[in-house]
């Protein structure tokens, strides 16, 4: 990935451009400052909730949806939307834990969810792009198929996880941080260098501000949008991983609606569901807003039945204050 | 002879339904109304209307003792009659003797939720290996899907092959009224397992989860000698054996004032939502005596998580429902306190009821309940413990492992 600063796409797409103008803190703050709100109201509903236990679970309970939200960033970002992650997720993951049972090799295994997963997303891409099919409609029929396929795999059976050494994966920690959340930090960073500091990560903006604009200016806005998917299906896949190693088993029902959460992680971090706007450093922190309020309800004691309600009004008060800043 | 308009009004509210734009109480009513001389018409002349509609007839799934090798569970005949012998727990419910029954070829037409669940198959299997006992049964298998019109179709396309009777487990109450009203307008018994219709019927045949949980519920309340702090994981909210056995835990709790149940979560019959939820009770809560789940799954979900919380030696007592192998094994291995005894092997009594019922014998012990037809109430199987562990292992259904005991590392 190149690092040059002077492309014309990007003097002519100055929208693109990672700089920082008064809209863009807002935007940010906005997240932010719903965060902290959220951070003090848990605290006093609940004396256990800094507990540091308490912390490293939201942590660790927040990586897999996380990790979710980066692939879904990206593609949102492109005004594009991914149906098929929690489906992704779980074809991933049985082929993942089908394979360690055959062969016991950690690795292999691993190989196997990530290249589904990027195969996945190439046939997004694919669809999206060659077949012109809208991307609403394209993944939510892979979301179909995806899930079929991992039905069809498992005959509807869970297949059990036992190899302890991949389990550590996902229940082990790192300097007293759960390895989940490691990994999900990881992807992040990656993922934030991708989007700011490449030639990738700029046409990104670009071609979700203004396909024409960007196809006009020289981007292969085909290319980098089946990239974007692909990328997404890495994502779920990398979940996948996460998953089977949390739960220490492969359902073919795994992350079933995890893309709803993935996709208001994304939102109420700020990225803009037109494109061009926002970034995985908000989606982050949309992540943690939800986890934090679905732990602080848990705490609480509040009633399954209620809980719903809670998250949806948090989804549009977060977006509403986001959508004040962008506006002022 | 047949009235078309009729059999495609009900196609179309069977579509209606399925898309959500009727609620159930308006296509039972509605379903209901086109009853009378002409939907019965419509209902004997399915033959000419699958013929109608070529498409619509796919192949089925048949299973007799006349083949080696069933379908579905790819079993011989020896190993399910093995099975029947060793397993099937209701054997002695409406006992037949093997052979021939009556003179006649016999075909039962059995519709199938789906088989996206090995508790189905497991079904399923029960059914067989009541036919691999009588030569001139067969079986006619249908697959469901989860999907309610596509158990409705199946239910066409069995009546099509004029099978002589029905044995059906419904993905949906009301979403299968117009199946059921369809078989019993063609005049042939109909068995219903484990799901309800509203509408007529020969004999409902279930268990109840309520019982069950409640069974479940009063171990609890012994091994906690009568207090003590318990935290609930829900199957799917809901959904209706989630209420139930919630029900039946309050039932059980309602004699042991001094057990709160101090959190509820909806843990969905899974994994992975239980270790979120239970991650968060145990910081919630100091002192949790015991977790009550509705479903193994969510249980061992659970215990991943007491285990990472550093818990284990507060010795939470875990009871649980579902009758697997793997679940019995988890009793066995000390992880479990107790698992209620739901099985999928009444197959086999929904064969012989409606074998018993086209040879004009009488169903004992039926009663009459809120709905029409009748019901006939399974005793509830005991749920397995430590003590009765031994008798058990290998009699629930599936053969996954179930995980290590973190607890026991």
């Amino acid at each position: 990935m190149g690092m040059q600063r002077s492309l014309p796409a990007e003097r002519i797409l100055g929208r693109g451009h990672p700089r920082v103008d008064a809209r863009e803190i807002l935007t940010k703050y906005g997240t932010v400052i719903a965060l902290l709100l959220l951070v003090v109201v848990a605290s006093f509903a609940s004396p256990r909730f800094l507990s540091p236990v308490n912390l490293m679970n939201v942590l660790r309970q927040t990586a897999i949806v996380g990790v979710l939200g980066i692939g879904m960033t990206f593609v949102i970002l492109t005004a594009g939307i991914d149906l098929s992650v929690g489906a992704t997720l779980a074809l991933s993951a049985v082929l993942l834990a089908g394979t360690l049972d055959a062969t016991g090799n950690i690795w292999l295994a691993m190989a196997a969810a990530l290249l589904v997963g990027a195969f996945v997303g190439l046939a997004n891409g694919l669809g999206v792009t060659l077949g012109r099919v809208q991307p609403f409609v394209m993944t939510l029929g892979m979301l179909g198929i995806a899930r079929s396929l991992a039905f069809l795999y498992t005959k509807g059976e869970p297949i059990p996880v036992l190899e302890m050494d991949f389990l550590k994966l996902g229940i082990g920690y790192l300097w007293r941080i759960p390895v989940p959340s490691i990994v999900f930090l990881a992807l992040l960073a990656v993922a934030a260098f991708a989007l700011h500091y490449t030639r990738f990560g700029r046409s990104v903006y670009a071609v979700g501000s203004n396909e024409e604009a960007a196809r006009l200016s020289g981007i292969s806005v085909g290319r980098d949008k089946v990239l974007v998917y692909v990328i997404s299906g890495l994502t779920a896949a990398a979940g996948a991983i996460l998953y089977t190693a949390q739960f220490a088993a492969a359902p073919a029902i795994a992350g079933e609606g995890y893309e709803l959460d993935a996709i208001a992680a994304v939102v109420v971090g700020g990225t803009s569901l037109f494109g061009g706007q926002g970034g995985v450093v908000g989606t982050f922190i949309g992540a943690l807003i939800i986890g934090i309020l679905s732990n602080a309800l848990n705490l609480m004691g509040v009633s399954p039945f209620a809980q719903p309600l809670a998250k949806g009004a948090l989804i549009i008060l977060a977006v509403l204050l986001v959508g004040r800043g962008r506006r002022s | 002879m047949v009235d078309d308009s009729r059999a495609r009004k009900l196609d179309g509210l069977i579509e209606e339904y399925a898309r959500g734009r009727i609620s159930r109480r308006r296509l039972a009513k509605r379903a209901t109304a086109l009853g009378g001389l002409g939907f019965v018409l419509a209902a004997l002349g399915p033959g000419l209307r699958s013929a109608a509609a070529a498409p619509r007839v796919r192949p089925l799934s048949l299973a007799s003792a006349r083949q080696d090798t069933q379908p579905i569970t790819e079993m011989t005949n020896e190993e399910l009659l093995a099975f029947y012998d060793e397993v099937l727990p209701f054997k002695e419910i409406l006992a037949m003797e093997a052979g021939e029954v009556g003179g006649s070829p016999l075909r039962i037409g059995f519709s199938q939720t789906g088989f996206n669940h090995p508790w189905r198959v497991e079904m399923i299997k029960s059914a067989q290996a009541e036919v691999a006992r009588h030569p001139n049964v067969e079986l006619v298998i249908t697959d469901g899907n989860v999907d309610i019109r596509k158990q409705n179709n199946d239910v066409d396309d069995l009546l099509a092959q004029e099978v002589d009777a029905v044995v059906m487990s419904p993905v949906e109450s009301a979403g299968l009224a117009p199946a059921a009203l369809k078989v019993m307008a063609a005049g042939k018994p109909l068995v219903l397992l484990d799901r309800d219709v509203e509408v007529g019927k020969t004999v409902f045949i279930g268990q109840s989860n309520v019982t069950m949980a409640k069974g479940v519920g009063e171990v609890m309340v012994r091994m906690l000698s009568g207090k003590g702090s318990v935290v609930e994981l829900t199957g799917l909210i809901g959904s209706s054996p989630a209420i139930d056995r919630q029900k039946g835990m309050n039932e059980a709790l309602a004699a042991a004032p001094d057990i709160k149940v101090v959190a509820t979560g909806d843990a969905e019959w899974i994994r992975d939502p239980a270790v979120r939820l239970m991650d968060d009770f145990l910081v919630a809560h100091p002192e949790i005596n015991a977790v009550f789940s509705h479903a193994e799954e969510s249980s061992w979900g659970a215990q991943f998580s007491i285990a990472r919380a550093g818990r284990c030696a507060d010795n939470i007592l875990q009871f649980t429902h579902d009758a697997s192998n793997a679940g019995f094994q988890s009793v066995k291995d000390g992880l479990f306190a107790a698992d209620g005894n739901y099985s999928p092997f009444i197959g086999d009594v929904g064969v012989r009821a409606a074998l018993m019922t086209l040879q004009g014998m009488e169903i004992p012990d039926l009663q009459d309940y809120e709905f029409e037809g009748k019901l006939y109430r399974l005793p509830d199987l005991p749920v397995v413990t430590a003590e009765n562990v031994d008798e058990w292992l290998g009699k629930g259904w599936g053969d996954s492992a179930p995980p290590e005991n973190p607890c026991a590392q």
